[in-house]
């Protein structure tokens, strides 16, 4: 049984970041800042109940996307049989413990298969299960270092290139990075921060009433769930509608010559490392814009979108502090 | 997206263009910043090579059997007989080798990487075989330099390397925005592919004309003589120099390569190999002070007396003895300073020990406890029983047959193999530091904050943890617990002031106890304490002298175990008033003396000294 989505009190933040997510896959993930108890992880598994359905490859273990990329599996079935039959799939959220190995997270030979048969065949890993799905990383900034490496070597591309153990396999890991953590128990490293689309922020709900109303919902939620449920499947459709609508219409929204250049200047201005930033920011924009029913991008999707994109990018050095950046960005904002 | 759609970075596109028409040129380094497009790039440029030169990646996940080849076990259990699978730097045999991030690969596999490569061909000499294969590839490879240097001995493989820059030209982003925004939707450009086309037809016929290129032996002493004006030790770089002049000739149309084509692919060539010479870095280094003294000084002395401004602008070398101490005087009793300029450190190596631990980090080997670690190798003999199953299959595959195997393989004792894993630790690195009045006569304090702030960003990158102490005044405190956060340090180094007596035993104390502390908690910890002083104890805790004071404390620093200690020596040497009482503790310690002067990584390659973005 899952807390709703929709039930969450507060921390719109969130909620905005991880829908824009679902809207368009290719933002490239959340990281969620706060301290424990904020209802991160409660967000990130109700976030499940409002995935929509993609096409997949038919019995892929992969899920490869029919417009490709392929996986070495698909490609040598497409070479054989000409076509590759397709299904639909829910959007799923893949969860990676902090103590994973090497192997759990690549994929490796498949023991069982070799002693039993005497064959070699590829054990897809965590980020074969990943590939366009949530990858759920609590508390990343504890992750191992080796583990980070290998998340950004496929994130990279996109592809998960294996040659361990006298296996050789390549397939596609697009996955979407959700990461929680809490600032106050270590850094994250900047590579791997810019691997996240967005970044939002939790604090604590100071409000009593709010907090009165949080305690209240968790209450009726676990004395009973099916009726809380039914209580809140109105709110839960009318926000799985709102997201239908968004992803139906994000290809028509137009991008117009002086918003590139309105985001150009503000990423210039601030001097950040590579496009991320400039094509996250673009992304987003045009997400906002969705979700807001909208046919064209204006200037408070522009700003909302910076807010979202910009803050965990501005430490360009592992230890620089970014406090005077915050202001910097106002300013900007307020500029253009 | 197709190669030709690829906004800006030319020096980068050459540099591939040119290795496909003549693998001679000896591969590329892609060396900045995250997410500018290196990979992008490279992933585009694969497209271009003509379809008989192998283009192979190798991820981060590489273990030693696929890297070099192993048994296959499915072949050799059909066969009955050893079937040998080729590895990657065997397939890569008159091919490329793209490697990204090549600077977060593991140690042990790097160096696999280029003993095959020095040799050109792959050895093996494990489960029962013997293999002997052709190995000749040349190497791509990206690297964030944030996230770790790379030997200046494994740099010089590299035929060509590109300082990529991030674009900075609104227009040219603009661009970059639109080339994704019709990348996500699919609409393949029939200009860029017909582009693209237009290109490989290029790059194959000039492939065709390499043989027939001119070489004039002007063309050659212009090589030769480039190399010398630039420093460059060594034959690669002439022979790449050359074999890239060729290349871009025949890339040109042209049949007679000139001083001109050298010039072209010249600073592809020398970037990674310039050695600036010691006499060229001391001149940099006298002129960058000089420009310092006269900016902050002028500054200061706009704060503290307007009347003097006049004479700063015309003021040279000889007076300034005078100005120094004329400004002395203005100095307040305490004063923060600012951090100096930082550099690439040193590598500093630590004695593998024998205790095995579960700590994660960068720096230094060390035995694993249990199955954590990365997997390197399986071994015969093992070291815990952490059965490696992949070899254990290949090594009973052969004889299967033998032993009358049914459908499940059969494994007997003999056929057990296990695994080798390695991990790399962080130490607990402590910074004891002087925040004596000494330190802040002639700015040695700028200097030091410098040479600390180059420490901490070693730290980073080998993920140590880290902790400061400052000795002043009459006693020693703990500015900074042990903490993952080397942005936490920064920031308390900022803070740390200078002014007032040496308390040195203090610091050295309160440094001994705070390792003993966290022993007692985490007794896998490996201590670094580096001690940063000019070693002018003058003030003790208790009745002793000072260097009977000093001498005890040092005593009980000298029995801690797993500890390394190091001493920077802050005194400026180059005059007749230097005590050298530093390096006298460094000698009673048994630590490693460094001045700050002698810390900096010798081998300054000039695109580190650029591009680590301190």
């Amino acid at each position: 049984m899952i807390f709703p989505f929709s039930a969450i009190v507060g921390q719109e933040e969130m909620k905005l970041g991880l829908i824009l997510n679902v809207i368009d896959p290719s933002i490239g993930g959340v990281l969620i800042m706060g301290e424990k108890g904020t209802a991160k992880s409660t967000a990130v598994r109700a976030l499940v109940e409002l995935l929509p359905e993609i096409d997949v490859i038919k019995g892929c273990r992969f899920n490869c996307n029919p417009e490709g990329p392929l996986c070495s599996d698909c490609q040598e079935i497409l070479k054989n049989n000409g076509n590759l039959e397709i299904e639909k799939k829910k959007m799923r959220v893949v969860e990676l413990p902090l103590g994973v190995t090497e192997d759990r997270v690549v994929g490796t030979l498949d023991i069982e298969h070799a002693i039993k048969k005497g064959e070699k065949r590829f054990e897809p890993g965590i980020l074969a299960q990943a590939n366009r799905n949530f990858l759920y990383v609590d508390e990343v900034n504890l992750l191992e270092d080796h583990i980070v490496d290998l998340l950004l070597d496929s994130a990279a591309m996109g592809i998960n290139t294996v040659e361990r153990e006298g296996v050789s396999f390549v397939h596609p890991s697009r996955f979407i990075l959700v990461g929680t953590m809490n600032p106050e128990e270590g850094e994250l490293r900047p590579q791997l921060l810019d691997r996240f689309g967005l970044c939002v922020q939790v604090t604590s709900i100071q409000d009593k009433a709010l907090r009165k109303e949080i305690l209240r919902r968790r209450a009726d939620f676990d004395s009973n769930p099916l009726e809380f449920l039914k209580a809140w499947e109105g709110e839960q459709k009318v926000i799985s509608q709102k997201i239908t609508a968004a992803k139906e219409n994000l290809y028509k929204i137009e991008i117009k010559e002086d918003v590139l250049e309105k985001i150009v200047h503000l990423t210039s201005q601030l001097n950040l490392d590579g496009h991320r930033a400039d094509i996250v920011i673009m992304k987003t924009s045009r997400a906002l814009s969705a979700l807001r029913g909208k046919t064209s991008i204006d200037l408070k999707d522009i700003k909302d979108a910076v807010q979202l994109s910009i803050r965990h990018r501005l430490k360009r050095l592992p230890f620089e502090e970014s406090g005077k950046e915050g202001e910097k960005i106002q300013a900007l904002l307020s500029e253009i | 997206m197709e190669f030709s759609e690829f906004v800006g970075h030319e020096e980068a596109k050459l540099s591939l263009i040119l290795n496909a028409v003549d693998l001679r040129c000896g591969g590329v380094l892609f060396f900045g910043e995250k997410g500018s497009g290196k990979s992008t790039l490279v992933r585009l440029f694969k497209n271009l090579l003509p379809e008989e030169i192998p283009f192979i990646e190798l991820p981060l996940n590489v273990t030693e059997d696929t890297l070099l080849g192993g048994i296959d076990i499915e072949a050799t259990l059909k066969q009955g007989r050893r079937i040998i699978q080729k590895g990657i730097l065997g397939r890569a045999h008159r091919g490329v080798v793209y490697i990204e991030d090549i600077n977060l690969l593991s140690p042990e596999i790097i160096s696999l990487i280029f003993e095959v490569k020095r040799r050109g061909e792959n050895i093996i000499e494990r489960e029962g075989f013997s293999l002997k294969e052709p190995s000749e590839f040349i190497l791509i490879a990206t690297m964030n330099p944030e996230e770790g240097a790379l030997s200046p001995h494994i740099l010089d493989n590299f035929g060509m390397c590109v300082l990529w820059e991030g674009l900075k030209e609104p227009s040219m982003k603009i661009e970059v925005l639109k080339r994704h925004l019709s990348g996500v939707s699919n609409l393949r450009n029939e200009e860029a592919i017909s582009l693209d086309n237009n290109l490989k037809r290029q790059i194959n016929s000039s492939r065709k004309r390499l043989k027939d290129m001119i070489i004039p032996s002007d063309t050659k002493e212009y090589i030769v003589q480039k190399c010398n004006e630039n420093n460059i030790e060594g034959h690669r770089g002439e022979i790449f120099l050359l074999y890239g002049a060729i290349a871009y000739g025949a890339f040109c149309g042209d049949e007679v390569v000139s001083r001109e084509h050298v010039d072209k692919v010249l600073p592809l060539v020398l970037t990674h190999r310039k050695r600036i010479s010691k006499e060229l870095e001391e001149k940099e280094e006298e002129w960058k002070e000089n420009k310092r003294d006269r900016k902050e000084e002028g500054s200061k002395i706009d704060k503290e007396s307007k009347k003097e401004m006049g004479e700063s602008e015309s003021f040279n070398g000889g007076d300034n003895f005078s100005k120094e101490s004329n400004l002395k005087a203005f100095k307040p009793a305490e004063e923060i300073f600012n951090i100096g300029d930082t550099f690439k450190i040193k590598r500093l190596i630590f004695r593998k020990d024998r205790l095995p631990r579960n700590i994660s980090g960068r720096r230094t080997r060390t035995r694993t406890k249990g199955k954590s670690g990365r997997y390197i190798k399986s071994l015969i003999h093992p070291e815990n029983k952490d059965i490696a199953i992949d070899a254990t299959i290949r090594a009973s595959a052969p004889f299967q047959n033998l032993r009358g195997r049914k459908e499940m393989i059969l494994i007997e004792d003999e056929d057990l193999r296990f695994k080798q894993r390695e991990m790399r630790m962080g130490h607990l690195v402590i910074f004891c530091v002087d925040g004596s009045g000494s330190m802040g006569v002639q700015r040695r304090m700028v200097e030091t904050k410098g040479a600390i702030q180059s420490l901490l960003m070693d730290c980073y990158q080998k993920r140590d943890r880290v902790s400061m102490i400052v000795f002043r005044k009459d006693r020693a405190e703990v500015l900074l617990p042990p903490t993952s956060s080397v942005e936490l340090a920064s920031r308390r180094l900022r803070e740390i002031p200078a002014g007032g007596k040496t308390p040195l035993s203090a610091g050295l104390l309160e440094s001994y106890k705070l390792i003993k502390n966290v022993s007692i908690k985490s007794p896998e910890t490996r201590f670094l304490l580096i001690l940063i002083t000019d070693g002018r104890a003058n003030h003790t805790m208790t009745q002793m002298s000072v260097i009977e004071e000093l001498e005890k404390v040092l005593e009980l620093l000298v029995k801690l175990p797993s500890t390394d200690i190091i001493v920077i020596d802050t005194e400026k040497k180059n005059n007749f008033l230097s005590t050298d009482f530093a390096q006298k503790i460094a000698f009673k310690l048994g630590a490693d003396y460094y001045t700050i002067e002698n810390i900096k990584s010798e081998i300054l390659i000039e695109i580190l000294q650029k591009k680590i973005p301190f």
